[in-house]
């Protein structure tokens, strides 16, 4: 993959050099962060989907405040802390599972559930952070929910990469399962589909998803764009089909806009913030335009 | 006839330290429309379940399947947003591939799909939204579903209860048909006049089989008075 990434670079450097392409494309660093946002567009805008389907919005909120503790023990063991994968993947799948297993053991509504397990990673995170911060860097935290798409390194386009691949191999075989097991469990399961470890293997694809995500994009990020560009589609959808491919690109072009115009006209908002607000415009503009143009509040195709 | 024998012996059930059944013991007759009736409460959907495969019991079930072991279950509701875009051609899409139903649906698929929305009366609204249909269109849609592939044994788990009188005849006319097909028909119902003029055999469960045989020999009046009773008054 390096020589990939090398040739990459060189290639679109040359081309903005030669004025053939933006000249904000020169940069290295502009050009990993635009690969993560073609590949971290259309994954979370996918997922997005079914998270809204399955009204599990403020999940992977609680997975990326769980990576908080996750690279709390990284620096804790030893691992860098800039990249404390093993760690992150490790607890934040552990929490998933452990979420998900309290949710098919309690007769509590899961927006509540979730609510809970995510107010308490952000206090264990937080507090754990900031105890071993003082160690290496005060801004883990500022990171971890931020992210940083423009220090973007060869070894987090790797990851990103390989969960992209996995979601692929794994999720879309079991697209429809996991959809019909949200709809009717009973109905599911007897079309022979095991719901419960359907549902397991959702909630560990979006947590490695949202892990590989938040070094990138941030936790906070990562949210949005799992449920902004879902949401914005939403309005003016009438077919799943269209729901899915309106959602993948609106989260894409919202990370390419969002990157490239502050760059290009020198506008002083950090890219995580652009993606969001870039995204949250699309959302005002279907909203408007379900509202204004009658067809679009109609049931018909 | 197509649909299967069902044998049921002994069966219980516990969950914790609450019996929700105990030894019950009754057959469903191939190809025979079977209604399961009793109080709310009373372990009917627990019965069903336990036929179904989906809840851990003692005591010995078992279906005699001829060739076709497929079973067809309309549930009560689908439980999702009113605003989520997700059409009756998708939804039939779900049920009827592996491939994800957003890509496009195969050929296959397809002619089922046709033939399921043309005998529930829904082919003109096969692009609609589910969230914009009324309730009849709903239980219509989840009958169609259970019509992908064809089945054997259909098993219906109080579908009509939202349904108004009209919702109420087009769904008769569906479990009719599938009578007249040889099919099996397992049927939670709650409507004693529907159960008398649609059901050949009837069991009544209130944690155990209280009756069990043909509709004529055990829903007597007595039986109406006194089971019954306690369902109109909604116990549970």
């Amino acid at each position: 993959m390096e020589a990939f990434y090398v040739w990459l670079r060189e290639t679109i450097s040359t081309q903005a050099t030669a004025g053939v392409l933006p000249s904000v494309l020169y940069y290295e660093f502009v050009i990993n962060a635009l690969f993560c946002a073609i590949v971290i567009g259309p994954l979370l805008g996918c997922v997005g989907t079914m998270i809204v389907a399955k009204r599990m919005a403020f999940f992977s909120q609680a997975i990326g405040n769980a990576a908080l503790t996750g690279v709390a023990i990284g620096v804790l063991i030893g691992e860098s802390y800039t990249a404390p994968y093993v760690s992150m993947f490790s607890f934040c799948m552990l929490f998933g599972i452990l979420l998900n297993y309290t949710k098919a053991r309690t007769k509590m509504s899961s927006d509540a559930l979730i609510g809970v397990f995510l107010s308490i990673s952000l206090a264990v995170g937080a507090s754990m952070l900031l105890f071993v911060s003082a160690r290496v860097n005060t801004h883990i935290l500022e990171s971890i929910m931020f992210g940083s798409i423009l220090t973007v390194n060869n070894l987090d386009m790797n990851v990103l990469l390989v969960v992209t691949l996995i979601t692929l191999i794994v999720g879309l075989p079991l697209y429809n399962r996991m959809l019909l097991g949200s709809l009717n469990a009973s109905l599911a399961q007897v079309r022979g589909i095991n719901v419960q470890a359907v549902e397991y293997i959702f909630i560990i694809l979006v947590t490695i998803i949202t892990v590989a995500c938040v070094k990138i994009i941030g936790a906070v990020l990562v949210e949005a764009l799992l449920l902004i560009p879902a949401a914005a589609a939403r309005n003016i959808c009438r077919s799943l089909g269209s729901f899915v491919y309106t959602t993948m690109g609106i989260a894409t072009i919202s990370c390419i806009l969002g990157i490239l115009v502050p760059m290009q006209w020198d506008i002083p908002v950090p890219s995580g913030g652009a993606i969001v607000l870039v995204a949250a415009a699309f959302f005002i503009l279907t909203t408007i335009i379900r509202s204004v143009v009658p067809a679009f509040r109609e049931a018909k195709v | 006839m197509q649909g299967p024998a069902i044998h049921v012996e002994n069966l219980s059930l516990q969950l914790g330290n609450s019996p929700i059944l105990s030894a019950m013991h009754f057959t469903v007759r191939a190809g025979s429309i079977h209604c399961f009736i009793g109080p709310n409460g009373g372990g009917k959907t627990s019965t069903l379940r336990c036929i179904l495969g989906q809840m851990p019991h003692t005591g010995n079930i078992r279906i005699d399947w001829r060739e076709n072991r497929t079973i067809g279950y309309v549930p009560q509701l689908i439980e999702m947003e009113k605003t989520l875009p997700l059409s009756i051609d998708n939804f039939l899409t779900i049920v009827s591939q592996n491939k994800p139903a957003f890509t496009s649906t195969r050929k296959e698929a397809k002619v089922l799909i046709d033939r399921a929305l043309e005998r529930v009366g829904l082919t003109d609204k096969r692009n609609f939204m589910i969230g914009s249909l009324s309730g009849g269109e709903r239980q219509r849609l989840l009958f169609a579903q259970a019509l992908i592939p064809s089945p054997s044994l259909i098993v219906l788990d109080e579908p009509m209860t939202s349904l108004d009188e009209g919702g109420a005849r087009v769904f008769e006319a569906l479990i009719k048909q599938q009578h007249d097909e040889g099919n099996t028909v397992l049927w939670i119902n709650h409507d004693l006049d529907q159960v008398e003029k649609m059901a050949d055999d009837i069991t009544v469960i209130d944690k155990r089989v209280i009756a069990t045989g043909a509709v004529q020999d055990t829903l007597s009046a007595d039986m109406k008075r006194g089971v019954f009773s306690k369902a109109a008054g909604g116990q549970a």
